[in-house]
């Protein structure tokens, strides 16, 4: 019996080979993977849209948490792999705008990644504890200015050490990384602690990362940077706040495939994204965590990452935020 | 509503076949999945969590703590089997555990491994049910320095498991603490050791550095000499662990389920270093002190104790604050965000009759992982009885796809068999393991805890006393080094 | 060997080191921005605490070994090795089976890897068992294989070669 699924087994996998090279793309499960640990916020993301996805591309899609460096090692993985479409990213805004505007050290950048899409958008919000004192962006500001500010983040390079400096800096703060101090964490979790225990003053992070707190009066909210108000969150929006510049601080998800990616393959994956993010089960589970479902096609992806890097870019190196070395 | 009609509602929410029955499914799993090295709970409850999103949110939530906790067990059954712990919490077991399967006595260690378990889990459920509320507000007094103090108390943990010479004890420590410090650095984003390789970034795969310091060495011994253990019983006994081992043992599984109970509730340090803390204490104050490290039961009863009492405990920061207590909670909150629940105080108001429905289902869950437990180390112990020549060479490979699995990366083997090697060396040089690896979990928390105090008060140390914490922890480390120098001093012998 | 001698020789070694990550390995290694207001918060600074610390154990251990270390050989030494040079081979070859594994998992695969790599363990340790030591070599990674993949879902390298469902 055994022998005899051995030999199914090795047949079918000869089998395979042989039609590689004529059978359509995919033939065989799509090796998808996911650069940041289990339970965050890219991965529960991944792992909701991977069953809708799996049905639309009718083959399995094996989810592989490739962790560390903030996203670097999953998405260096990618970057490294056979341009063929079986390997395939989930790219987030830490991994693909955070960190290669802010760290020279960095073994990849933009261009070495060919993105299919981005499905879902993360507003961000700013909160802090009630009990500070502080009940809007106004009071945070004239506590800047008085000193003895800090923020946290889940580290350097990742889109709330960023945030933190860059929302400051709209305001009017003249050097953020001098009046402020940025206290990094080992990660998303850790930061929010950080700020309920009193370790940090504030954090501007994905709102479903504090839509919890917020909803327990734990954290107070003092603004989102998006357009249109977020559900849970009764706060000025930027836009109110007369800071439209801050549209650009948004946490996104997107699919990538290494550099070399045919045209074909990008094109079915835009197809494929379109019947999955219709499914009913997914968009309810994602906007129960807060996020927006949009869907790009794969040029709309590369011009919205594009500009979220050089919005990004051109902060950091007017603030001398740059990781070298 | 009153605690009976909380009681009443949670009743009538779990009160059904098909929440027991995911309980029972989830310990199934998390046994199973915990006795395989790589596949550890962590894993374990990250690869159930898509499946419950159908589910209503009591089964969805009693399957992975289900999960959770037969996987924090099952990890003590590779670990005393055959030296590789199933999940880091384990590893402290190895350390009496396989030792006793060496001298034939494998079935005693997994049953006491086992009981002590299902003690410690009940300990740590009641202490949630109890006193969450009073144990989370008291874990949001720790911040940075807080924890600085608490983790440098427990690297006295290094004195306890040294054996016989503190020297070479703290030589390990010091080599895990070196090697922690690769990866990207906390405060500042810079390369520390990583030679310009991404995969080296992410700093040392942990799961990779522990199975490559315990199993490893042992296969490269297999070579060294085939027929070592050929003159040894090793075969599995019928031995089982008595009532007269469970008593003995009692007060030392209590005092470890303390231990995780403490450590659990405070976000951020997890079961392994309350599993190295409790089987140092009971080493501390038991009287067969010699015994420790060469097959003690107490060892055992101790480490397993600890890692389980926080299992319950973590749910503590979980469901009192929304505040994750390590990995599998961030996930199992991931579950309950799904769901649309938010924990923190206002579900103790809102959502009352999950929160006691929880409760129910995690009292049930102590009884289900002895009968659970039980059957998985009759199915287990009997890898005691393969012949050791081909049962190496089958670890070697399990632990090769069990690394991998863990962060689907090639490098992380070679990491694992580089530490094997290294491994070997301190093995043959009589320099013990476990230091090492307690350096190498604690190391990186004492840095950064320090680093962040620093930022938070402007580099003045002062704040590293700010409070009774800090002052209590101090207090502890000052008086454990005391007598550890005393006891060295006087008794001249364990220092060299 | 003795407690004095084992001290004496890691005591060395060991102080070396300290001294090799003083003057090289931190300074080429472990890079610090040029704009660290403090010291204490320099990203080598921990590493300089650690190299500090090795290198006093290493003293420490130099010290003990010229005092109060005793003399007398380890009781639970094994003696000297029946089959000579042997067991030294039996090492090589492990660590040339481990090399191998590396540079064969992400071209054979993991399965095919794993098959070869136990049976050359297997053979290696002089196993009394020829024929099941086989057996296990190809059914173990496959077992391993089926429930890594199809049951907790994780991407197992399949190589360029045979590609398994």
């Amino acid at each position: 019996m055994k022998l005899r699924t051995l030999g199914s087994a090795i047949a079918v996998g000869v089998g395979v080979m042989a039609g590689a090279a004529m059978a359509e793309y995919p033939e065989r499960p799509i090796n998808m993977i996911i650069p940041y640990g289990a339970g965050g916020a890219t991965d529960i993301s991944a792992r909701t849209i991977a069953e809708p996805l799996g049905t639309a591309v009718g083959q399995a899609l094996v989810m592989a948490n490739v962790t560390g460096a903030g996203g670097a090692t999953g998405s260096v993985a990618v970057q490294n792999a056979k341009p063929d479409g079986y390997t395939m990213l989930f790219a987030r805004v830490g991994s693909h705008s955070v960190n290669p505007a802010m760290k020279a050290t960095l073994p990849y950048t933009l261009d070495d990644f060919r993105f299919v899409t981005v499905y879902e958008i993360n507003p961000v919000a700013c909160a802090v504890r009630p009990d500070s004192g502080i009940e809007s962006m106004d009071d945070l500001i004239a506590k800047v200015n008085e000193g003895g500010v800090s923020y946290s983040s889940s580290g350097v390079g990742s889109l709330l050490h960023l945030a933190g400096a860059m929302v400051l800096k709209e305001f009017g703060v003249e050097n953020p990384l001098e009046q402020a101090t940025h206290i990094p964490q080992k990660g998303g979790g850790e930061a929010a602690t950080a700020v309920l225990n009193g370790t940090a003053t504030f954090i501007c992070t994905n709102s479903s990362a504090l839509a919890n707190f917020v909803a327990n009066n734990q954290l107070k909210p003092l603004m989102v940077t998006t357009q249109d108000p977020v559900e849970g969150f009764d706060v000025p929006t930027a836009n109110d706040l007369g800071k439209p510049r801050l549209n650009q601080l948004v946490g996104w998800t997107g699919i990538a495939g290494p550099d070399g990616l045919p045209d074909d393959v990008a094109a079915i994956w835009g197809e494929w994204m379109a019947t999955a993010t219709q499914d009913a089960k997914f968009r309810e589970t994602m906007e129960s965590v807060g996020s927006v479902i949009t869907l790009m096609s794969p040029d709309e992806a590369n011009a919205f990452i594009e500009e979220q890097y050089n919005t990004f870019k051109a902060l950091v190196d007017e603030l001398g935020m740059r990781v070298e070395g | 509503m009153s605690l009976l009609d909380s009681l009443a509602a949670g009743f009538a929410l779990v009160g059904n076949f098909e929440a027991f029955f995911m309980l029972f499914c989830g310990l199934v799993i998390g046994v199973v999945a915990g006795a395989i090295p790589g596949l550890s709970a962590t894993m374990a409850v990250a690869l159930t969590l898509p499946f419950t999103f159908a589910m209503t949110p009591i089964n969805a939530i009693l399957l992975l703590l289900g999960v959770y906790k037969g996987g924090i067990f099952g990890g003590s059954i590779p670990a005393i089997l055959i030296k590789t712990p199933g999940t880091p919490a384990s590893s402290a077991t190895i350390l009496d555990g396989h030792p006793m399967a060496e001298r034939g006595e494998a079935g005693r260690a997994l049953g006491m491994a086992l009981y002590a378990s299902c003690t410690a889990d009940a300990v740590s459920n009641l202490a949630l049910i109890l006193f969450a509320g009073w144990l989370a507000s008291f874990a949001l007094n720790f911040g940075p320095p807080e924890f600085f103090a608490l983790i440098l108390f427990s690297l006295t943990i290094i004195a306890g498991v040294s054996g016989e010479s503190l020297l070479r004890g703290a030589l390990s420590a010091l080599a895990g603490l070196l090697l922690a410090t690769v990866g990207l650095d906390l405060v500042y984003g810079t390369n520390r050791f990583t030679f310009g390789d991404p995969n080296m970034m992410g700093g040392l795969n942990f799961i990779a550095v522990l199975i490559g310091l315990f199993a490893i060495p042992e296969i490269i011994a297999m070579a060294w000499n085939p027929v070592a253990h050929l003159g040894r019983t090793r075969a599995l006994g019928k031995s089982r662990c008595t009532f007269a081992d469970y008593a003995r043992s009692f007060k030392s599984i209590i005092r470890g389920s303390m231990i995780g109970v403490f450590l659990g509730s405070i976000p951020g340090i997890g079961a392994a270093p309350a599993a190295f803390l409790s089987y140092s204490e009971a080493r501390r104050t038991s009287k067969n002190k010699a015994n420790f490290g060469k097959g003690e039961i107490e060892g055992v009863a101790a480490s397993e104790a600890g890692n389980n009492g926080v299992a319950g405990a973590t749910l503590i920061p979980l469901l009192a604050l929304g505040v994750p207590g390590d990995v599998i909670t961030a996930i199992i909150i991931g579950a309950f965000m799904v769901h649309g629940l938010q924990p923190g105080p206002m579900m103790f108001i809102l959502n009352v009759d999950i929160i006691y429905g929880l409760f129910i289902g995690l009292i049930v869950s102590s009884v289900f992982l002895l009968v659970v437990g039980s059957v998985a180390i009759r199915g287990f112990r009997f890898v005691a009885d393969v012949p050791k020549r081909i049962l190496m060479p089958g670890v070697l490979i399990l632990c090769i796809y069990g690394v991998f699995a863990v962060n689907n990366n090639i490098f992380d083997v070679g990491v694992m068999f580089v530490m094997g090697w290294l491994g070997y060396i301190m093995m043959r040089n009589r320099i013990p393991a476990a230091p090492f690896l307690i350096a190498f979990i604690l190391g990186p928390l004492l840095e950064d805890n320090f680093r962040q105090s620093m930022l938070m008060s402007g580099s003045d140390p002062s704040i590293l006393f700010r409070g009774p914490i800090t002052w209590f922890f101090w207090f502890l480390t000052c008086l454990t080094v005391f007598a550890i120098t005393r006891s060295t001093l006087r008794k001249k012998v364990p220092l060299s | 060997m003795s407690e004095k001698s084992l001290h004496l020789r890691l005591g060395i070694i060991v102080s070396l080191f300290a001294l090799f990550l003083v003057f090289y390995a931190i300074p080429s290694f472990v890079f610090a921005p040029s704009n660290v207001r403090n010291i204490i918060l320099s990203p080598v600074f921990w590493p300089y605490v650690l190299a500090g610390l090795t290198g006093t154990i290493g003293l420490g251990l130099v010290f003990n070994a010229l005092t109060s270390a005793p003399d007398t050989p380890f009781d639970d030494e094994e003696s000297v090795h029946p089959e000579g040079s042997a067991p030294w081979m039996r090492l090589a070859a492990l660590a040339v089976i481990m090399v191998l594994v590396m540079f064969g998992l992400p071209r054979l695969g993991m399965v095919w890897t794993a098959m070869l790599a136990f049976a050359a363990c297997a053979f290696l340790f002089r196993t009394r068992h020829p024929i099941v030591a086989v057996i296990c070599a190809v059914v173990v990674p496959l077992l391993l294989y089926a429930f890594f993949a199809h049951v907790a879902g994780v991407a197992i390298p399949q190589g360029n070669f045979v590609r398994l469902p």
